[in-house]
């Protein structure tokens, strides 16, 4: 049965591992290059170092283009394209007739067609994310923070993989039918990812917090401090601050002495009480011009200053620290998810389809 | 003589529509087999409980003694070539022969190879770009070349031209002949089955309307044409099939083993598909069938 199922995936299994070669190789090239360009330009640079790393930066090639676009799809495409077809298409062309009227168990198909499946899709996004790990080392490290790029590199993209393959074989398996069976793939995958980053990501370990002074904070200064309104509304205060480096900042907000979160209702008693003089004057504008206020310099920076001695900011974080735990938690959770699928699969197969 | 399909109260059920109800039969083995039925009788259905591609939602059925598609051995034992011939399309004639041969323990290549090139065909064509007569003979020769004791055809020759139909059913005969394998074929078309079949199964709605052999089931039916007369007073040996009056004449299918001794009856022979209608018609109105109205109800 192995030969077979590799007889049958392998002129695609095979096109796919050749493109990958030809990207690894092209990665390999020019990922030289760039950390040489990287070394003279940058590291070693005399003067205007700033203007020569944005230089270095604003480089972008083909290749950048097609591995950040491989990085954000290849998983999507592997349901789409390995996963859902993989039994949706012998339901379809009633080829399931004939593999399961040979001398070979169901049970013993669909598990040898889901395992070499599935080792195929490991090989080809390990190989992928790899590459575009390798190849994006020194722009990641001197352009963003790793926790932005979370889900484009390191080992999360194979779990993603193998949960896109294995609801892929199950959309397939249930629906019969290759389109309807991509599209909703596409659907599920989506869905589960987003989920994920919204509701699962941030919880899964308790954040840190800290507390910043907002002594000297602006709106344009590190930690954001402003006052103004929005639409005619009532006068707000708004601020922002980010945890230490590289880390990932979940929440930020204001506390008082005690430590407690403010209510609407007391940070409203507060900016009548210190800030009078901020906020429109009486019927000068109309309600509902959508720009905030521009706040007369005096009156602001008093009221700023009253607001930087009476609060200070907490900012919940994820440190730099956790970025492994947080990938190892993450690949877990959808290979969970996609062995869940695949037993799904299996047991939809041998006892349900017919 | 071994028994190929047995089934008790075998039911199949797809949601809330029962597709094959309370069907009790016996098809015996080492003969081929018909199984006739219009559209709808479950005929499929049937077949597929039988090779293991269904479960039964009631009753049981054994094939050649064991349960359907209960392990290798059983598969093993059980050739079938499904409705419209599947094949996989991008895979070449010569790669469908490979998996034969990976996936059958008992594959016989050279049969395979000699069949192949029996029939023309290029192994390295791929199966889709084939005819559907020669898509069915390689289905048939995948079937066969595992070498099964019993070999279960899903209506092998609906899709085909006459020409490519009568190829196919000689091909048949001629893999009967040399292997001595048990067939059972199920069809609509009367005419392919009565060159071929030397046992008959009809199917209507689930049930079993007619089974026997077909020399047998020739040899006991006959047309009776003759002056019209009430048919509650012939004899009890002869029982009606079919009935149907004219103002002054009635012409009768009647089922009996004894000679006709009546003088005024003129006997003709019933051909097959005569038969088979007769029955169709009477299990699906529930009774002998009569083109008059004055007709006495039986």
């Amino acid at each position: 049965m192995t030969r077979f199922a590799w007889l049958q995936s392998r002129t695609q299994t095979l096109t796919v591992a050749a493109i990958l070669a030809a990207l690894a190789i092209a990665a390999a090239i020019t990922g030289v290059q760039l950390a040489h360009l990287y070394n003279i330009d940058v590291r070693h640079c005399q003067s205007s170092c700033d203007l020569a790393l944005s230089q270095w930066l604003s480089r972008q090639t083909f290749l950048q283009h097609t591995l950040d676009i491989l990085s954000r799809v290849a998983p999507a495409l592997i349901g789409i394209f390995w996963g859902a077809p993989l039994l949706a298409r012998e339901f379809e062309t009633g080829t399931f007739r004939l593999a399961w009227t040979q001398s070979v168990s169901r049970s013993r198909w669909v598990l040898t067609k889901l395992g070499m499946g599935a080792l195929a899709t490991v090989v080809v996004a390990g190989a992928l994310t790899l590459t575009i790990t390798w190849w994006y080392r020194a722009i990641d490290l001197a352009s963003s923070n790793q926790y932005s790029l979370f889900d484009q590199r390191d080992i999360a993209p194979i779990g993603y993989a193998l949960f896109a393959f294995a609801v892929g074989a199950l959309i397939g398996a249930v629906i019969r039918r290759t389109v309807p069976a991509m599209a909703t793939t596409l659907g599920v995958y989506v869905f589960a990812r987003i989920a994920t980053t919204i509701w699962i990501r941030p919880n899964l370990m308790s954040p840190l917090r800290k507390f910043l002074a907002l002594a000297g904070a602006s709106p344009t200064s590190p930690v954001q401090l402003g006052v103004g309104m929005h639409n005619g509304g009532h006068l707000q205060l708004f601020a922002k601050g980010d945890g230490p480096e590289g880390s990932w900042t979940l929440t930020s907000h204001l506390v008082n002495s005690a430590g407690h979160q403010l209510s609407p209702a007391q940070i409203s008693t507060f900016l009548h009480q210190y800030c009078p003089n901020v906020g429109p004057p009486p019927l000068a504008t109309k309600p509902g011009q959508g720009v905030a206020r521009v706040i007369g310099p005096d009156a602001g920076r008093a009221c700023l200053e009253q607001v930087a001695k009476t609060f200070h900011l907490v900012v919940t974080y994820q440190p730099a620290s956790r970025y492994w735990t947080f990938q190892w938690l993450e690949t877990g959770i959808f290979a969970v998810l996609a062995l869940t699928a695949a037993a799904g699969c299996y047991s939809w197969v041998t006892r349900r389809a017919s | 003589m071994t028994t190929a399909i047995e089934t008790e109260t075998l039911g199949k059920r797809y949601g809330r529509r029962w597709a094959l109800t309370d069907c009790t039969l016996s098809i015996p083995g080492g003969r081929v087999v018909g199984l006739v039925g219009p559209n709808g009788a479950g005929k499929t259905t049937l077949l597929h409980l039988a090779v293991g591609l269904l479960q039964p939602s009631a009753g049981s059925i054994s094939v050649l003694g064991g349960v359907p598609a209960a392990g290798p051995e059983q598969l093993a034992r059980i050739g079938f070539l499904a409705q419209e011939s599947p094949t996989y399309a991008r895979l070449t004639v010569g790669q469908h022969l490979q998996m034969g041969q990976w996936l059958n323990p008992s594959w016989d290549t050279d049969f395979a190879a000699q069949r192949v090139a029996e029939l023309g065909l290029d192994v390295g064509q791929r199966a889709g770009t084939l005819s559907g007569g020669q898509r069915a003979q390689l289905a048939l020769t995948l079937a066969v070349a595992k070498r099964p004791e019993l070999l279960v055809l899903d209506e092998p020759v609906a899709a085909l031209d006459p020409l490519a139909r009568r190829e196919f059913l000689q091909t048949l005969m001629e893999v009967v002949a040399i292997h001595g394998v048990s067939v059972v074929l199920s069809s609509h078309l009367i005419a392919d089955l009565e060159r071929v079949c030397d046992y008959l199964v009809v199917l209507v709605a689930g049930r079993v309307a007619l089974t026997g052999d077909v020399d047998e089931l020739l040899a006991c039916h006959h047309r009776l044409t003759g002056p019209r007369r009430d048919v509650s007073d012939l004899p009890g040996n002869q029982s009606v099939i079919e009935e149907s009056h004219t103002e002054k004449q009635s012409t009768l299918l009647v089922r009996t083993t004894d000679p006709i001794l009546d003088p005024a009856w003129t006997v003709t022979p019933v051909t097959l598909d005569d038969v088979v209608l007769a029955y169709m018609r009477q299990a699906r109105d529930g009774g002998p069938r009569s083109t008059n109205h004055l007709a006495v109800a039986r």
